[in-house]
């Protein structure tokens, strides 16, 4: 069977960090405890390099920091928010609330990059970013994020 | 009104489906005919096809990547944007576009 997206142990309704850098780091942390990283630092120096290309704040205070490498092992998502609001260059110029750390390896099947096509498109959905920015109940947002088909 | 759109980012992964989704939203709103084909991770998908290129008054190709058979758009009024613009303000994105095209071709 296809590894799950996500999980619960790769969410954090929570997040206390102070910049982008930090939050990215920190959620890169949840995944390599996870064990689906190779190398937490490659991971993490090619999620900053892809943010330096353009930003991945989309705008509605949603960030999608996300890197494709060798450096992972498995296509994860970790879903985080945080209360204060982090200066992420975004779109729209707001700060953003809920991030998004994408990992996919360079070779990906096409069923886990359909479930992240799939996020992407919902996210323009008003209502979805909404119970995103709501929901408090870990395990019917994993269904939730888990249950995207394109 | 009918159009025609590519959209492609540089790792393929989200920007290229959500400016996809930007699009066909604001146009099916307005009662426009639209098919957006993606070049992403996933490879191309929905692809816009010799059928689809008769009667097309406008094409949109994000400018961020290279865009892959840009040459089928020969004879169509092809306009370049920024994927960021697609999904930040697709309406008024739209808006211009059509100012545009009526300035140039009174029967759009």
């Amino acid at each position: 069977m296809m590894e799950k997206i996500i999980d619960i142990n790769l969410i954090d309704l929570n997040l206390n960090c102070l910049n982008k850098e930090d939050a990215i780091i920190s959620m890169a942390n949840l995944l390599e405890k996870c064990g689906r990283l190779n190398n937490k630092e490659e991971y993490i120096n090619e999620v900053i390099r892809r943010e330096k290309l353009s930003s991945t704040g989309i705008g509605f205070g949603i960030g999608i920091p996300h890197g494709k490498s060798n450096a992972v092992k498995v296509p994860s998502l970790v879903f985080g928010r945080t209360k204060q609001g982090i200066e992420w260059q975004s779109l729209d110029g707001k700060p953003v609330n809920i991030i998004f750390l994408i990992a996919v390896p360079e070779k990906a099947s096409n069923q886990h990059l359909k479930i992240l096509a799939s996020l992407s498109r919902k996210l323009m959905n008003q209502e979805f970013r909404k119970q995103l920015s709501e929901i408090t109940n870990k395990k019917k947002l994993i269904e939730m994020l888990n249950g995207l088909i394109y | 009104m009918k159009i025609l759109a590519v959209t492609a980012c540089p790792t393929g992964i989200a920007h290229t489906y959500m400016a996809a989704e930007a699009l066909e939203k604001e146009a099916k709103e307005r009662g426009f005919n639209i098919k957006v084909e993606t070049q992403g991770s996933i490879g191309i998908e929905n692809e816009i096809t010799k059928e689809d290129l008769e009667g097309a008054d406008v094409v949109i190709l994000t400018k961020d990547m290279v865009i892959k058979g840009r040459e089928r758009f020969k004879g169509i009024p092809v306009v370049n944007v920024s994927i960021g613009d697609v999904i930040k303000k697709p309406g008024p994105l739209l808006d211009k576009i059509i100012e545009h095209l009526k300035k140039h071709n009174s029967k759009v």
